[in-house]
């Protein structure tokens, strides 16, 4: 226990923009050592909470079809073949598809949909700005998914039911909540640099493309994954607005191998969840660090 | 901007070079959200409180007729009224429950980790935000499997360690669907409320503590005097709109039971359905758009009410400049 009260503990608190430093440079007292494992203990038991359906999904993944499930993490007899036949018998790669062509052009269209309106209300100066950025607000409050029967009723008119197309034009609608955290961001970059560009020339849309976009990056990575991920995680339009499995995404494509009660499908869809999510969940912890200061940005309004 | 008249001095008003289209500009850089939005939102929206209004189904497909507020009556008083209050019910309990399951979990791992004399913490910190990095559709598909009766993992796992009669059953019981539910939706949503509230302890002044410490302030009471209050009036705002989002968080229920397990004598709303998931059957399977886009209109006062009272809070409105 001596070991570990050796050097000084120093917490970085942040307030109101200065750093500042909780130092707790002090053995701990024996009731605060018996704290510290209690808290360990905790924590231990969250961790393995968190961890323990995580493994118990890997290990399906490489267990043969017909095998037993004991509860235990090491997959008997470990194989490869759940992961072949997602790829060569399912229609996963199909799904792929589609969820990326439709999630690469969402994030893009997105991108500069939200960036573009984010750095006007920001930055320029409108008679109905004030209007506006309210009525976003407002507008989020009736959630695309509410129109479900109004709009399977308009693609059936409109021949829209079964197209990647229809998904596409509900999932590239301009993003209220992201306009919101993206304006947020924008309102954190120093006016001074936008002066500065317009006293040498530049125009608005300069000083947006040659300023703004660049120094949002970070910000227009973290919306571009909320909205790639938004695709992969859309089930209630999709599954009512596509029919047939060719044109089926992740969501829906995936509850396939799970209403078919057997084990066999179990351990495919294992498979097909562990290809599906390491990419996303590798992109989105390079990109932490901007998730929760948006949020957090956002939050304060 | 105008010279006020008791500034005494005349300034001739500054005549802007601009010529006149520029005043358009602003609202070029907004075209393509507002473009899309108008289409697929703001038209939608209509065209929804339109079919509300009629008898739209499957026997009237070709010519759907208009019956005031027929849809209303049948979902609010009506015969509908015998699936749609305990579906009701069922949404506040989750929301509830869901939102402040995942709050206190996520506070209590937040001051947990802030512990000064834990130095592996980040470790921690990174496990525990794992579930929030999921695509969510996957996980809670992933879980709907883990806790299957037949070959799920939990239950493997309890009869191993404990015996056969260990075995829960986790979906096909209507009271352990909801627990299961609310298991589900707390693993997914604490790693979310836990980092808010590790930002909300770093903006809490260190002096606080400090002058408790002084005063002799155990660390129980510095929690519940200092960390608490201070967490919970930063957090108000954000707990409604978590609430809001699970008064329609289909993908939680829908995913994980299909709004099972069947309850004998309701048709649309089974033990675990929220509000949105029986709109989403009632369009989905029973054909009826008219029933379901009453009850999103319904969902939307709902929630609209709850948006606008957490806007007030936040002082959203007072604060956009």
């Amino acid at each position: 226990m001596a070991a570990v009260t050796q050097a000084p503990y120093r917490v970085p608190v942040e307030t109101r923009g200065r750093s500042r430093t909780r130092v707790v440079d002090r053995k701990p007292r024996p009731h605060e050592v018996v704290q510290l494992w209690i808290t360990r203990l905790v924590l231990w038991v969250a961790c393995a909470a968190v961890l323990l359906p995580l493994l118990f999904i890997v290990s399906a993944s490489f267990t043969a079809g017909d095998a037993f499930f004991s509860g235990s993490l090491i997959p008997r007899p470990f194989t490869l073949s759940n992961y072949a036949k997602v790829l060569t018998e399912t229609k996963y790669l199909t799904w792929l598809k589609n969820t990326v062509i439709v999630a690469l052009i969402t994030g893009t269209i997105q991108v500069i949909n939200t960036s573009l309106s984010a750095y006007a209300f920001a930055r320029l100066r409108f008679r109905l700005r004030r209007v506006g950025l309210i009525g976003l607000l407002l507008l989020q409050m009736f959630p695309t998914f509410l129109n479900l029967p109004a709009l399977y009723l308009l693609f059936l008119k409109l021949d829209l039911i079964d197209s990647l197309v229809g998904i596409g034009l509900i999932m590239v609608t301009g993003n209220a909540f992201n306009i919101w955290v993206m304006k947020g961001f924008i309102d954190g970059l120093p006016i001074e640099l936008d002066e500065a560009a317009k006293v040498d020339g530049a125009t608005d849309f300069q000083v947006f493309t040659r300023i703004i976009l660049p120094l949002s990056a970070p910000m227009l990575a973290v919306q571009f994954l909320w909205a790639v991920v938004g695709v992969f995680n859309e089930y209630l339009l999709s599954s009512v607005l596509i029919q047939s499995p060719d044109k089926m995404i992740m969501g829906p494509g995936l509850q396939n191998f799970i209403v078919n009660q057997f084990s066999a499908h179990w351990t495919q869809f294992a498979a097909a969840a562990v290809l599906t999510s390491v990419p996303l969940v590798a992109l989105w912890l390079y990109l932490q660090r901007y998730i929760v200061s948006g949020l957090a940005g956002a939050l304060k309004g | 901007m105008n010279v006020l008249p008791s500034a005494g001095v005349s300034r001739p008003p500054v005549r802007s070079r601009r010529p006149w289209w520029q005043g358009a500009v602003p609202y070029l850089y907004l075209s393509p959200a507002l473009l899309t939005i108008a289409l697929m939102q703001v038209f939608p929206v209509g065209y929804t409180i339109y079919v509300a209004f009629t008898n739209y189904n499957l026997n009237n497909f070709a010519n759907p007729r208009f019956i005031g507020l027929e849809n209303f009556r049948e979902i609010i008083t009506g015969r509908l009224l015998r699936e749609m209050a305990p579906a009701f019910g069922w949404t506040i309990t989750f929301a509830v429950l869901g939102t402040l399951l995942a709050f206190s979990v996520g506070l209590v791992l937040a001051v947990l980790l802030s512990n000064p004399f834990l130095r592996e913490g980040a470790i921690y910190r990174g496990i525990l935000i794992l579930p929030w990095a999921l695509p969510g559709t996957v996980a809670i598909l992933a879980w709907s499997g883990l806790l299957n009766d037949g070959y799920g993992q939990i239950n493997g796992l309890l009869t191993r360690l404990f015996g056969p009669e260990a075995a829960v059953p986790w979906l096909t019981n209507p009271t352990m669907a909801k627990v299961s539910v609310l298991l589900v939706n707390t693993w997914l949503g604490f790693p979310f409320m836990m980092s808010l509230c590790l930002g909300a302890l770093q903006s809490i002044p260190p002096e606080l503590y400090e002058a408790a410490e002084i005063d002799g302030a155990s660390s129980w009471k510095q929690f519940w005097h200092i960390t608490l209050p201070i967490l919970t009036s930063f957090s108000l705002p954000l707990l409604i709109s978590t609430f809001s989002y699970n008064f329609n968080n289909f993908g939680a229920v829908f995913l994980l039971t299909g709004g099972g397990p069947p309850v004998p004598g309701r048709t649309y709303a089974g033990a675990t359905d929220l509000l949105i998931s029986v709109a989403y059957k009632l369009t989905q399977q029973y054909f009826q758009w008219g029933l379901g886009a009453a009850t999103s209109i319904i969902l939307f006062f709902i929630v609209g009410t709850l948006s606008l009272l957490q806007f007030k809070l936040s002082g959203t409105f007072r604060e956009v400049r």
